[in-house]
């Protein structure tokens, strides 16, 4: 039969198990015992080879059976498992991806890579010699049949045990295979059955029969019919010349024949003396149903409540292209920006109804988009885990040695950010590892443990996620760091900066202070490259190191890129977003405090002082401000800063859109979003805004101080 | 009316492979991904016969063929495991649990007919 | 100028604008020997008459509300909505050097494609009005002057003449460059 099979299910399937291999050896690694890792490593080859055969990738399956053996007796006990052992099978991983590129269209796989791992797995098994295992197994089993020629008749006694049923056996169904396999004469035994109805177990089977089959076939294809059933019945199978067939059979045999060939015996009387008894052993189980399930209900809570969250969402999940999943957030995106104008026209007009009906669309608007901003949501952990990989080859490559943790696998960000988020880790973890760790010797004249850590961990902080990589290692040198972009000219040499100014140097674009050129890092390029993409990301760096104790990266990134709460505020016509995650509160300005403060901007926001911007000033806005302004209180940069704006709207739900390249310069707005009436209102970028106007502060107080 | 046919496996390639082959034969096809979430779904909806894979995550197919067994609707159902070559040993211990019989892998869509006949009819 | 005649001229441009093909048609005729022609989007800034690539044309807008973007250069105008796309828009007349000019019902919004550091984006371009779909002979394009005209010789392909009058035809690209738009950014700030 013809079943057209899309062999992308399997290599799709494939990657997967293969990235999963990889976690579960790195984890194997630490943890050698773990039977249920072994399990898992096992049950990944064991899938890839499986379906491997059968969608038509007999390499991969062929290699991944050999790799498999192997790790059979490591999962049995028989061989250790062992760093080699490990090595090989990553090998080995990496060997079945190259196999499945190749056959995706990629390069060849190369064939000698292959042979040198299977020969190093081989070489840890017992007794190994290099030779394959005995390769006999598997042309085993079928002895060369003789086939006499034209059709023979065999005697077939089939005696079922009384358990059979209990297997799901319907051995009518047996017979019904013999039939195909030729002509048929069946006779049934009865004789077991008990004598009284009342001894009549109905789930116990009484019949036994004895068949005549004459067939082309040989004996094993009869064999074969009873192959599930060799040790729930007793078969014998007998080749009989059709002249002595029925002279050596005893009595009953003969009844039973004469029955059949008369056919007061036949296969549908039987069938009908079984079928009654098999509906009764459903009624009469079916009576204890409600009880047994309610216990395996119960039994069934507890269990899954010890399940943990991570299998029970693999269980669950559904994939979907991530293109379709960009259009429904696009989808959103709009419908939030009409639903805003449906807000305003209903405002406008003062229909009792039909703001009843905006109210409705908007609660449905607001659920829909964190439900769909909640898919786009992925657990920081894949890449977490890409990392162990990561670490583990480049410590090896620069003769160091390196434990990497996790912490926060679960932690969830968009999927945009983390696809982006992939590169600057890898910088920031080779240049950690690179310079940042010190090689064993180095380590233990410093009095530290001689394998050095990093630590990756991941948090939710308000709308961000902190992404934290630390390292025990030498720290960053601000006086070091200092002179070096003195001499690289990045920096005037009569400049005042803090130790945290400082390790901010090292997002320089061309800035490395390693002092020799390794594979890894060193090269300028990269720390500048991590800057790039975090702001891009609208996040932010920070760095804090203490010389000789290691060094903590810290990332803070937004949730998500494409809708965030806004703040709608107003000064004299023009709108602007302000991203609420960052409000604390708005208070009002009047002329008094103003002028109490003598003209400084700050503003005493119950008992501490609040340094404020005033926007209207900062972005020359033509008019003249109200009576009494409003000021926003934010958190930016862990400090509280105010933002006079002239009228605070509300809450909008702002659909982010790029300025585009054209506003490159123009870094104090994030994006631009479009409002109710459809006009664009710009969103503020409240840290670089304050960047810059501490920057021009300090400029200002250089030239009058 | 079509028969209905569970088929329990992790790998979502054999499941697809096993699902075109029996809904081409004309046999109703369920799905599960483990064997605990096969026994949740066949409690809730008993099937005609059921194709299950031995190693899986969460609950293999031994235990969920020894659950199966030990619920009444399933007590006569056919279940038929996926095994292979390598995998002599659990073949006897699937038997034992009350696998009705098994398939090995890889097999041919044609194997798998052959089977389902053999125990469904 | 007469206002009238410029709206009919506009609105014949948005009949005569889509069935390019057709114009194409009738470019032999109107070319004769000498060879190829472009058309050409005429447009009025003050007196003079300047001219875009007809395929760099997306569409022509009248005027709408644009929000300013703050610490720019005068000459960016802001962003516009456009069907939820946010684009930016230049004063032309600004960006020339020319002085700013009262908003009229003619005062329109050029949408042109452009290519921004090897991405394709969209831009609008504030213009007194439109005039024509025009189709000129490469022949009788001249190379732009080095003097004699107010603009950047690097902001002109070339100059043609029609009907007694100049035109001047833009390197819309170049204007548009992040280049170009940025070095003012930095001045100003």
């Amino acid at each position: 039969m013809a079943v057209e099979i899309d062999t992308s299910a399997f290599t799709e399937e494939a990657y997967e198990l293969l990235s999963e291999l990889e976690d579960s050896l790195l984890e194997l690694e630490e943890s050698p015992e773990d039977q249920e890792l072994i399990g898992r490593v096992f049950r990944a080859m064991h899938t890839i080879k499986g379906s491997g055969a059968m969608f038509g990738f007999d390499d991969v399956a062929e290699f991944t059976h050999n790799v498999e053996t192997v790790f059979d007796l490591a999962r049995n006990g028989t061989i250790p498992i062992t760093k080699d052992l490990i090595d090989l099978t990553l090998g080995a991983r990496d060997q079945i991806r190259a196999m499945l590129d190749a056959a995706a269209g990629g390069n060849a796989a190369d064939g000698a890579n292959a042979a040198r791992i299977i020969a190093g797995l081989r070489a840890l098994t017992p007794g190994a010699d290099g030779s394959p295992p005995a390769a006999a197994k598997s042309a085993a089993g079928k002895p060369a049949e003789k086939e006499d020629a034209g059709p023979h008749t065999f005697r077939i006694r089939f005696k079922p045990h009384g358990d059979i049923f209990a297997n799901g056996t319907n051995p009518i169904l047996l017979l019904d295979e013999l039939r195909e396999l030729g002509d048929v004469r069946l006779i049934p035994f009865l004789d077991d059955l008990p004598h009284s109805l009342a001894e009549i177990d109905p789930e116990r089977c009484y019949v036994s029969w004895e068949i005549f089959l004459t067939t082309e076939q040989g004996e094993n294809a009869i064999q074969d019919v009873f192959i599930f059933v060799e040790d729930e019945c007793d078969l014998n199978v007998r080749m009989v010349d059709r002249s002595e067939a029925l002279a050596e059979d005893g009595p009953d045999k003969r009844l039973g024949d004469i029955l059949v060939e008369r056919g007061d015996v036949d296969p549908e009387v039987l069938e009908e003396v079984m079928q009654p008894l098999g509906e009764r052993l459903v009624r009469s189980g079916l009576v204890n149903k409600g009880k047994v399930e309610a216990a395996l209900t119960e039994q069934q809570i507890i269990k899954e409540k010890r399940e943990s969250k991570k299998q029970q969402a693999a269980a669950q999940s559904v994939k979907v292209p991530s293109d379709k999943l960009d259009h429904l957030v696009d989808l959103v995106g709009e419908l939030v920006t009409v639903q805003a104008r449906l807000n305003q026209t209903s405002a406008t007009l003062n229909d009792h109804d039909l703001q009843l009906i905006a109210e409705e669309v908007e609660r449905l608007t607001g659920e829909l988009r964190d439900n769909t901003m909640s898919i786009r949501m992925l657990a920081i952990g894949s890449t977490f885990n890409k990392f162990k990989r990561l670490v583990r080859d480049l410590s090896k490559e620069l003769g160091k040695q390196i434990e990497m943790t996790t912490a926060g696998a679960e932690t969830e960000l968009d999927k945009t950010v983390i696809d982006q988020l992939n590169d600057p880790l890898i910088h920031i973890i080779r240049n950690s590892i690179d310079h940042g760790i010190e090689p064993p010797d180095g380590r233990s004249a410093a009095g530290k443990p001689s394998v050095g850590r990093i630590h990756l961990s991941a948090e939710h902080s308000g709308a961000n996620v902190l992404i934290k990589v630390t390292d025990d290692g030498r720290g960053l040198d601000a006086e070091k760091l200092k002179r070096k972009a003195i001499e690289k000219g990045q920096l005037a040499p009569d400049a005042e900066l803090t130790d945290k100014e400082a390790f901010q140097l090292i997002f320089g674009a061309g800035f490395s202070t390693a002092e020799k050129i390794t594979n890894v890092s060193g090269r300028g390029v990269g720390m500048d490259v991590v800057r790039k993409s975090i702001d891009a990301l609208r996040g932010a760096i920070d760095v804090q190191s203490e010389l000789g104790q290691g060094t903590t990266i810290t990332l803070k990134l937004p949730l998500t890129l494409a809708i965030i709460e806004g703040l709608l505020v107003k000064i004299q016509s023009e709108f602007f977003v302000l991203p609420l995650a960052a409000v604390e509160e708005c208070v009002e300005l009047t002329r008094e405090d103003v002028s109490a403060t003598h003209g400084r901007h700050v503003i005493n926001v119950r008992g501490s002082i609040v340094p404020y911007i005033r926007i209207r000033d900062r972005f020359e806005v033509e008019g003249d401000p109200p009576e009494v302004e409003q000021i926003v209180i934010a958190e930016v940069d862990e400090k509280r800063v105010g933002f006079v704006v002239d009228d605070v709207i509300g809450q909008h739900q702002t659909v982010i859109k790029g300025l585009g390249k054209t506003f490159q310069n123009s870094e104090e707005f994030s994006g631009a979003t479009i409002l109710g009436d459809g006009t664009v209102a710009l969103i503020l970028d409240l840290q670089k805004m304050v960047r810059f106007v501490e920057d021009q502060e300090h400029v200002e107080a250089g030239i009058s101080g | 009316m079509a028969k209905t046919i569970m088929t329990v496996d992790d790998s979502s390639s054999v499941r697809q492979m096993v699902g075109l082959t029996l809904k081409g034969a004309g046999y109703n096809v369920v799905e599960g991904v483990d064997g605990q979430d096969a026994l949740n779904k066949l409690k809730a909806n008993p099937v005609d016969m059921v194709i299950t894979d031995l190693n899986m995550p969460n609950m293999d197919g031994i235990t969920l063929i020894r659950e199966l067994r030990a619920l009444p609707a399933f007590k006569f159902t056919p279940i038929v495991m996926l095994t292979t070559e390598s995998q002599a040993n659990r073949k006897a211990d699937g038997k034992s649990a009350g696998a009705t019989g098994w398939i090995v892998k890889p097999f041919k869509p044609a194997q798998l007919l052959g089977v389902i006949k053999k125990v469904l009819g | 100028m007469d206002q009238d005649a410029d709206v009919e001229e506009s609105q014949e441009y948005e009949e005569s604008a889509p069935p390019r093909a057709a114009a194409k048609a009738a470019s032999p005729q109107a070319s004769g020997a000498s060879g190829e022609t472009t058309q050409y989007l005429t447009f009025q800034l003050d007196d003079e008459v300047f001219a875009v690539d007809i395929s760099k044309v997306r569409e022509v807008l009248e005027y709408t509300n644009i929000t300013k973007v703050p610490r720019t250069p005068d000459f960016m105008c802001g962003v516009i909505n456009l069907r939820g796309s946010v684009v930016p828009v230049v004063d032309l007349r600004l960006k020339f050097g020319m002085s700013r000019s009262e908003r009229t019902v003619n005062t329109c919004i050029i949408i042109v494609e452009i290519v921004q550091e090897d991405e394709v984006t969209e831009m609008g371009a504030l213009a007194d009005s439109v005039k024509e779909v025009m189709e000129l002979e490469h022949s009788k394009i001249e190379p732009p002057p080095k003097l004699g005209t107010r603009l950047r010789s690097d902001f002109l392909k070339g100059m043609g003449k029609h009907e007694d009058q100049f035109i001047m035809l833009l390197e819309i690209d170049r204007i548009f460059s992040t280049e170009e738009l940025s070095i003012a950014n930095h001045t100003l700030s």
